[in-house]
């Protein structure tokens, strides 16, 4: 791959926690557009990774940037206008606003500051934006609901919408079907599969299959270290990823 | 159609205003004193009863020192008064200057915290400013100040007389009605929807691009404006302001009140304010001992109805419309 082509860059990133290295010295690059998931067993530290991705922790050494963009000190509000947006792991949303209030409020930051103190009906940018997502993700039925009204599964859809607001070029998903049924991990994977051919997409995903299905590149942690990279077959392939990962499911 | 909740909030609207009218219409023709002042002084706890509601109900702020924006409105209002010219525009005007820096100021002090914390440390600055209040010989110490003049208001029409009962009952519910349509229309706006979204969940808003920090000093600094401009009516109906404004037991009953007439609501709380004025007066005519009946009274509200009475008549309609 060719440096200047990468649309994330993760160089040399460290976080510990006391003791404890959760991400250690990694360091990897994603390609624009695609699905580029990072896999790993529990405590691997993809979690904290994404944290350090997205802003949510500073790193304490390495950094991120976003092309040539040096995002590693930045806030994730500040991470969200240069072209960033993460999804939860755990279900993040303003739970007692309606759904539509919801997408409304995330597409409401690219509208013009003054916006804020003029009544809802100027915002129509922010309107139209909150629509159109309500029409793609399918939750049009629940438009006036309460957020924390609604299905497991379409809780998981809205929160994904909701990262979309701002078209964002890299959008970093957290485990988006964690907790779904078997009928609404197979929308959701078609739906980030259609994503993928939009933006970049940056997934952590439990459920292999579903990674090896969606994505063109993998990323391997076990034990805060990046343990392998590659296209799905290189990285099943791996004898590496086999004892450490696959274990007994592929044997 | 409208929701229950804001159905149940016009009705409330719609009630307050016709009760109000009736009673001017009433004791002005019966040349009536007694509850028109007692309907003024309703208004004007119900007005910091809404400040506390903006902060609680709203964005999810529980100040517990309250008292402190209102005894200030109080007390300046007061000192104008009394130094430089009995108007009312003058006091009111130079009252929301002071107190929207007032409330800028606290805001950075007050809004480092969260939670719990944010409720102490509201509670710890009001403590301080009425024991400074309540030690200043200049400001009458724990007498207070007495002798406010009575006010005369400029209207195009000629001056009004704010001696007439009447009158300065019209004059408070104008007053309050328009900061209760200044709070609504921050409502209609993308500035209310993120006051919402912080109390709903505050974290997540980084995420979709919004500090939480500079919607809540917004709301902060609104807040204190609403108790300030409250507390300058003080003065004006009793013609004398005291340190026990800025005690703990009236923030404390400001927060009574919102839970009484319905959290979030804004409106709730001047219904509450109304009923508890007027629970006061009425059981205090009977037994000196009317705490211990108020409290009970509370006591049962909240147990029955926790969402208070505006929540009350939302369950009415939610009920009505799921009958339909």
């Amino acid at each position: 791959m060719n440096k200047s082509e990468a649309i994330l860059k993760a160089i040399n990133l460290s976080k510990r926690f006391g003791g404890l290295t959760a991400v250690d010295d990694i360091s990897f690059e994603v390609a624009p557009l695609g699905v580029t998931s990072i896999i790993g067993p529990n405590g691997a530290g993809k979690s904290t990774l994404f944290n350090l991705l997205s802003g949510t922790f500073k790193p304490d050494s390495g950094s991120v940037f976003l092309k040539d963009q040096d995002l590693t000190r930045m806030n994730p509000e500040e991470r969200l206008f240069a072209g960033m947006a993460r999804s939860f792991q755990i279900t993040n949303l303003f739970f007692d606003l309606s759904v539509i209030d919801n997408l409304r409020i995330a597409s409401q930051v690219l509208e013009p500051k003054q916006y804020l103190y003029l009544p809802l009906s100027n915002s129509s940018m922010a309107l139209a934006r909150a629509d159109e997502l309500l029409v793609e993700f399918g939750l049009l039925d629940s438009r006036n609901q309460l957020a924390g009204a609604l299905s497991h599964g379409q809780q998981r859809r809205l929160e994904i919408a909701v990262t979309l607001a701002t078209k964002p070029k890299l959008l970093l998903l957290d485990e988006p079907t964690q907790g779904m049924s078997q009928g609404d991990t197979q929308e959701t994977a078609e739906l980030i599969q259609q994503l993928g051919s939009k933006i970049t997409v940056l997934l952590i995903e439990h459920d292999v299959d579903l990674v090896m299905d969606l994505s063109k590149a993998v990323i391997v942690m076990a034990q805060g270290k990046k343990l392998a990279e590659g296209s799905p077959q290189d990285v099943r392939s791996n004898p590496l990823v086999q004892t450490a990962y696959f274990g007994e499911e592929t044997a | 159609m409208l929701n229950p909740q804001a159905r149940a909030i016009r009705l409330i609207e719609w009630l307050l205003l016709i009760s109000a009218l009736i009673l001017f219409a009433v004791g002005t023709l019966l040349g009536d004193t007694f509850f028109l002042r007692l309907a003024t002084e309703a208004l004007i706890f119900g007005g910091l009863a809404m400040s506390v509601d903006l902060l609680l109900g709203i964005v999810g702020l529980l100040s517990l020192g309250q008292a402190l924006y209102f005894g200030f409105g109080a007390y300046l209002s007061a000192l104008i008064l009394k130094e430089i010219s009995p108007s009312f525009s003058l006091a009111i005007s130079i009252v929301i200057l002071c107190s929207a820096l007032l409330g800028w100021i606290a805001s950075f002090i007050a809004l480092r915290s969260k939670g719990v914390y944010f409720a102490l440390i509201t509670f710890g600055l009001a403590q301080v400013a009425a024991k400074v209040v309540y030690n200043t010989r200049s400001l009458g110490a724990s007498d207070g100040m007495m002798g406010v003049p009575i006010l005369s208001i400029w209207t195009p029409f000629g001056s009004l007389d704010a001696a007439n009962p009447g009158t300065f009952f019209l004059i408070t519910l104008l007053t309050i009605g328009a900061l209760y349509a200044i709070l609504k229309y921050f409502l209609t706006t993308p500035m209310g929807s993120l006051w919402h979204a912080i109390r709903s969940n505050e974290d997540r808003l980084a995420y979709v691009g919004y500090k939480s920090k500079a919607p809540k000093q917004v709301a902060f600094v609104l807040a204190t404006v609403v108790a300030a401009v409250s507390g300058a009516l003080y003065p004006m109906l009793r013609g004398f302001v005291s340190p026990e404004l800025m005690f703990f037991s009236v923030s404390g009953n400001a927060v009574v009140t919102v839970v009484l007439g319905g959290v979030g609501t804004l409106i709730g709380p001047i219904m509450g304010s109304v009923l508890l004025t007027s629970f006061k007066s009425v059981i205090g005519t009977w037994t000196s001992h009317h705490h211990i009946v108020i409290g009970l009274i509370f006591v049962i509200i909240v147990i029955s109805a926790p969402k208070g009475l505006a929540g009350l008549l939302t369950e009415h309609f939610r009920k009505g419309a799921s009958d339909e």
